[in-house]
This record gives structure tokens, C-alpha cells and sequence, in this order.
């Protein structure tokens, strides 16, 4: 049997399918778009291509992320805390604190030894700092997103950007280009922006966090160069899974998982 | 307009008592909607106030007196605020401020608040709703006496608040014409004993495990029933929800929730309709079962000698001093209730929400009861977005769930 999380999030769909031995058999990230159920399907499509399997061998599905109540076909909804919190200690165990950036909200998340949530943070009011902002920005650089990741390479961290508002910061980013910044001090006054601003959620979850394991998930930690702005500020390594985006989907398959085990009856031989 | 809200609203719970379909939170809602029509009747002699005034000694003077945030909550509630705050906004007033100040602000410049006789300020809990009542009194071109509620219990500092009350009496008497009745003012003091007595009784059988308050139960209770303080209609409220609670109790009707975890709600309520304490409830067995402002900090008020029991109460607002002091009370909240969690709104442009959570979530943290904090305009519902809330909320019972029990 087979069980999927799906992580229907602002910006992507992310879709996890394991085995009963809690092996990840397919992983899937499709763009979520402005119809998320259509996104679902693709995503859910995928995995099956994937691993080979039906529909029908599927015994439980969980769902996670903003969309979450979409997903028809799930056993539960669980939040993305929850789930990003299993997922990464299911990938990188002994995890202590994680740092997952999504689409449109940040979190620093404390963990337990079994990866269960001990305390959370999330950004408040503006998703200033998380995944659309690195779009505003990158539209405003007029590079591509995913280019944006080394572009910080080779500076001093000589420019701040001062307004964290995502309007603003466009406005100052097209100004400082105007001025003839140089573009790789700019990426880096950026990723420090973002840095800071998810150091502050850390630090209201647990001011122990230079002692901690630490680890970032969700789409963001793709772009190493705000990892190692984030690393940079709290003076610690942070560590990344090979699929930062799927380790939210991860987690609700894990927990889809355990949820059908509980459902069915004990059968004794 | 308004006056046709609250006629409307009184008399339709009128008419859902009269047949049959009576509840402690209706008789509350009905005394509620009483206060707003004769609020906006024209005929009351009426006082805008701050939150700490000594609404019974008001009420036996004969005047129909209330804190101007309840005007806020009430636009809030019936879902019209945001043009009220819009309006306030085109004077100039920052958009971050406090959207209970804005809205009050808005409603008279709309001319949706009624004319008063005179203003009561209060010094606590906030220089915001002060600065609103000096507003007003510029606005209406009325008298606005304030009262200077001194941060810590003493003796010379209850003597100086007393005094001020006494002070309050008289120009109170001077603008009205009215003298106050020393046998009614008794009979008003030994009524809000009454009143309070039983409240005490309903906080504690709120504590019962599993707690008989549903989370819309208390909301605003000890906040709004200070209004009432004095009347016989506040004995007949608080006795209506004490009876209540025992019913619960002794059927076992715990309610929808289970009381599988309970909450402490820090601060105010979000005022307007949203879906938050119906999901804790139906899907996390979750129940707010104590609010910040539901506590009795003060001892019997002495019918004989009033002013100094009328001061020891302002003083003693949790609000009232060093956030240790208010700390130290949501601890005590916490462990007389068994608290799992706490909520804490943080509402938007309000420094004794935002100010104060992070020495909150740690006094809390020291005793074992974690905090969620929330930044939520709890009136101006424009700036809502429900599911983020949900998330924050379903992840914080998430949590909650795979936690030891804290108290048993």
C-alpha cells in the first residue's frame, strides 16, 4: 500500500507518495496556479506516473498548505507546521529548529526529538520575506528566479535594502540598479533582508538556536544564496534537504500513514 | 438608524424570551441592546467614558454612561465599521492606530454618536481612548473631567483617586443639576457587591473540569458588565448565567467542545463574526473557557464608604501598572483554571497587546502554558483573512495535542 501527502501551497503543489516502509517512491512540484484543484490532480497524476501504481493502491492521502481543504480525497488536513516538522525529521533526523520560507508565509519551528512542534512562529500581517517577495524582486532585477540563487556570489554585503514592504523594496531594488549598484550587492542586501527578518521569527520561538541543528524546507531554501545569508546571521550551519519543497507534502504522507494504521481494527491472528 | 438597531434588537429578543427560547446570553444581550437605545434615545442624560470609570456611582447618579469602545465593538459586530474607520482615516488618523478608537471616531464625525452631557476620562488602560474622549469633548464643545488612576494600591494613593471621585460627584451634579441620593448610591454599592459576588461564583464553576463555558459564553463579559453595575438587571444577569453553569454542570452538558483542551483568551475578543471559536470547538474540542478581563480583583465595596472601595477597584484592573503585574494575574488565571494554551491577539495599534506579548508568552512559558500570538485588528474586519488565522490556530492545537497534560 501507498500513501500520499499533497502540500497545496501559494505558489507550488507539491505531491509525496510512500511505501509502507516509509521510502519516498515519487515526488512531484507543479506550479499551483489560479485553479489549485486542477494543480492537485497534475500533482497527484505525476506520482502515480511515477511510481507506476493506480489510484486504487493509494490507502490514505493528507493534505497540507493553504489549500489544504481542497484536496477531496483526503483522510485529514493537518497544517504545514505539523507536517514540515515530520517531514524534516523523517529527511535530516536530530533536527532541532527548522526554518521553512514558502509562497506567502515563514515560520521558524522548534522541534521535539520525534519531530513533533514544541513551538512556532509565523510571519505576521505581509509576506514580506517568503517566496513572492523573491519574485517581486527577481521581476524588478529582471533575472530569471531561479538565477538569483548565485548572484549574491563575490559580494561584500555592502548594500542593505531598507524597506521590507514588498511594493517598496521593488521600488528601492529599481532605484539602486539606477544608481548603478552592483546587482550581486543588491541580491545580497536581499537575501539579508529575508535573513533577517526570519532571524526575528527564530529568536521569538527560542533564543537557544546557536546550539540547535538547524535546517530550512520549503520552496525558498532552493535559493542557496538566502540560505547562506540565513546561515551568515545566526552563525550556524543550516542544512537543506535535496527537495526543500516537498518536505511539507513528505510529512502529511507520513502522517497519512499513521492516521490509517489507527483506523483500521486490530486484527489479532 | 442606531436607535432603530437597538429598539429592533431588544425587541426581538424580547420576543424569543417570551417564547420560551431564554438563555443567560440572551438576557445579557438584551440588557445590551437596552443600554444602546437609551444611549441613542435623545432623552437620557448620557456621558462618554473610559473603560475604568465608576460606571454604578454614574448609574445612580442617573446617567446612562458607557465606555466608547463599546461602539467600536458594536459597529464591529453588526458588520458597518469600515466606512467609520475611513472616516477617521480622512482626518489624518494613522491607519496603525487603534481600529476601536478610529471607528469611535469615525461614528462622530458621522454623527452616529450621540451628544453627551459631559466626558469621564480615565487615565487607564490606555493614553489612545483618552485622547479619543478629548476628541469628542473638542468635537461636541463638552466638559471633560478625568480621572488620574493612580499604577499601585496604596494608601495615599487610594486616598488621592477617592478624592478625585468625590471631585467627579460634584461636577457631575454641577452639569446635570442632579444631587446624588446617599441612600441610593448605598443601595446602587451593595447591589454591585451582589453582582460581583455572584460573578465570582461563575468564574469559579467556569474552573470546573470539564469548564461549562462555551467560548462565546464569557465573551466580554467582565468588560460589559461593569456597565451594569449598580442595577438590579446585573444580579439578574450574573445570577441567570451562575444558575446556568450549575445546570451544565450537574447534567454533564459540556457542549460541543468536550473540553478536550482549554484556552485562556488574552485581552479583547475579536468583535466581529468569524468562524475561529466554532472550529476550535467542533474540530479540536477546544473551548475558550477564561478571558483576561473575567476576574473580580477587588474586595467588597463598603456601602457606608464607597470612595475608597470605588478606588481600590480602578486601581486594580490588570491592565492598571507594570506589565509584571498583568503577568503575574494571567498566571494566576492560568493555573486557578488549568489552562492548556493561551490565545493572545495582540491587537492591531494597541501597546498593551503588542507591547506586552513577549513578556506575556515568557511568564506564561515559565509555568508550562504555551502562547499563541496573533496580530489581529479585532474590529476592523477588512484586514482579516480567516484562513491564515485557521492556520495558526489549527497548528497551535496541533501542537497542544502532542503535549503532556500540564495539570494532571
Amino acid at each position: 500500500m501507498y500513501y500520499l501527502g499533497i502540500d497545496i501551497g501559494s505558489l507550488s503543489c507539491d505531491a509525496v507518495l510512500i511505501n509502507g516502509g516509509s521510502t519516498i517512491v515519487a515526488s512531484a512540484v507543479v506550479p499551483t496556479g489560479a485553479r489549485n484543484r486542477e494543480a492537485i490532480a497534475r500533482a497527484t497524476d505525476e506520482v502515480l506516473r511515477i511510481a507506476g501504481i493506480a489510484r486504487a493502491d493509494v490507502a490514505a492521502v493528507v493534505s497540507t498548505g493553504y489549500g489544504r481543504d481542497r484536496v477531496e480525497e483526503r483522510l485529514s488536513s493537518v497544517t504545514e507546521i505539523t507536517c514540515h516538522a515530520r517531514g524534516i525529521t523523517a529527511l535530516l533526523p536530530g533536527t532541532q529548529l527548522l526554518i521553512d520560507i514558502g509562497g506567502q508565509d515563514s515560520k521558524a519551528i522548534l522541534l521535539g526529538k520525534e519531530g513533533n512542534v514544541i513551538d512556532f512562529a509565523m510571519n505576521d500581517k505581509c509576506a514580506a520575506g517568503t517566496g513572492r517577495f523573491l519574485e517581486a524582486m527577481a521581476r524588478a532585477l529582471q533575472v530569471d528566479i531561479d538565477d538569483m540563487a548565485d548572484m549574491d556570489i563575490g559580494a561584500e554585503g555592502k548594500q542593505s535594502i531598507s524597506s521590507m514592504c514588498t511594493v517598496f523594496a521593488e521600488s528601492e531594488v529599481v532605484s539602486l540598479i539606477a544608481d548603478g549598484a552592483p546587482v550581486n550587492e543588491i541580491v545580497m542586501g536581499l537575501n539579508r533582508a529575508i535573513a533577517a527578518r526570519i532571524l526575528s521569527l527564530v529568536k521569538r520561538t527560542t533564543l537557544q538556536y546557536p546550539d540547535m541543528k538547524v535546517a530550512m524546507s520549503g520552496g525558498v531554501a532552493r535559493n542557496a544564496g538566502v540560505v547562506r545569508a540565513i546561515s551568515f546571521l545566526m552563525d550556524r550551519e543550516v542544512s537543506v534537504p535535496k527537495k526543500p519543497d516537498t518536505v511539507g507534502a513528505l510529512g502529511a504522507a507520513m502522517i497519512a500513514k499513521e492516521k490509517n494504521a489507527s483506523r483500521r481494527p486490530v486484527v489479532s491472528a | 438608524m442606531m436607535k432603530e438597531y437597538f429598539t429592533d434588537l431588544e425587541e426581538g429578543i424580547q420576543g424569543a424570551i417570551r417564547g420560551g427560547n431564554s438563555s443567560p446570553k440572551k438576557f445579557y444581550t438584551l440588557e445590551l441592546a437596552r443600554l444602546g437605545r437609551r444611549l441613542y434615545s435623545g432623552t437620557d442624560a448620557i456621558a462618554w467614558c473610559g473603560i475604568t470609570a465608576p460606571f454604578d456611582l454614574l448609574n445612580a447618579m442617573g446617567v446612562t454612561s458607557c465606555f466608547v469602545e463599546f461602539i467600536g465593538a458594536m459597529l464591529a459586530s453588526t458588520g458597518v465599521v469600515g466606512s467609520f474607520i475611513e472616516e477617521t482615516d480622512h482626518t489624518g488618523y494613522s491607519s496603525d492606530a487603534c481600529s476601536y478608537h478610529r471607528s469611535v471616531s469615525g461614528a462622530a464625525i458621522k454623527g452616529m454618536m450621540p451628544v453627551p452631557e459631559f466626558l469621564i476620562g480615565t487615565t487607564n488602560p490606555c493614553s489612545g481612548g483618552l485622547a479619543v474622549l478629548e476628541n469628542l469633548a473638542c468635537r461636541f464643545g463638552k466638559e471633560l473631567f478625568v480621572l488620574h488612576i493612580p499604577q499601585n494600591d496604596s494608601a495615599g494613593n487610594v486616598r488621592f483617586l477617592a478624592d478625585q471621585m468625590r471631585e467627579m460627584v460634584a461636577f457631575v451634579s454641577r452639569i446635570t443639576g442632579r444631587k446624588l441620593d446617599n441612600d441610593l448610591l448605598r443601595k446602587t454599592v451593595e447591589n454591585s457587591n451582589r453582582a460581583c459576588g455572584i460573578m465570582r461564583e461563575i468564574f469559579a464553576l467556569a474552573r470546573h473540569v470539564p469548564s461549562p463555558a462555551a467560548s462565546r459564553d464569557l465573551s466580554n463579559f467582565g468588560i460589559v458588565m461593569a456597565l451594569f453595575l449598580g442595577g438590579e438587571q446585573a444580579v439578574a444577569i450574573a445570577g441567570a448565567y451562575r444558575d446556568e453553569f450549575r445546570r451544565r454542570i450537574d447534567a454533564g452538558d459540556y457542549g460541543k467542545s468536550g473540553g478536550k483542551f482549554r484556552l485562556l483568551w488574552i485581552q479583547n475578543r475579536i468583535q466581529f463574526r468569524h468562524g475561529l471559536e466554532k472550529m476550535l470547538e467542533e474540530e479540536y474540542g477546544t473551548s475558550i473557557i477564561v478571558d483576561e478581563l473575567n476576574d473580580i480583583t477587588w474586595d467588597d465595596i463598603d456601602p457606608e464608604n464607597p470612595y475608597d472601595g470605588f478606588a481600590r477597584r480602578s486601581i486594580s484592573i490588570p491592565f492598571n501598572g507594570t506589565m509584571a503585574r498583568r503577568v503575574e494575574h494571567l498566571k494566576k488565571l492560568a493555573r486557578e483554571y488549568r489552562i492548556d494554551g493561551a490565545v493572545n491577539p495582540c491587537n492591531w495599534g494597541c501597546r498593551q497587546g503588542t507591547g506586552a506579548r513577549g513578556l506575556i508568552e515568557n511568564g506564561l512559558k515559565e509555568i508550562g502554558v504555551p502562547v499563541l500570538n496573533l496580530e489581529v485588528d479585532c474590529v476592523d474586519s477588512r484586514k482579516f483573512t480567516e484562513g491564515q488565522f485557521r492556520t495558526r490556530l489549527e497548528a497551535f492545537m496541533e501542537m497542544l495535542a502532542t503535549r503532556p497534560p500540564l495539570w494532571r
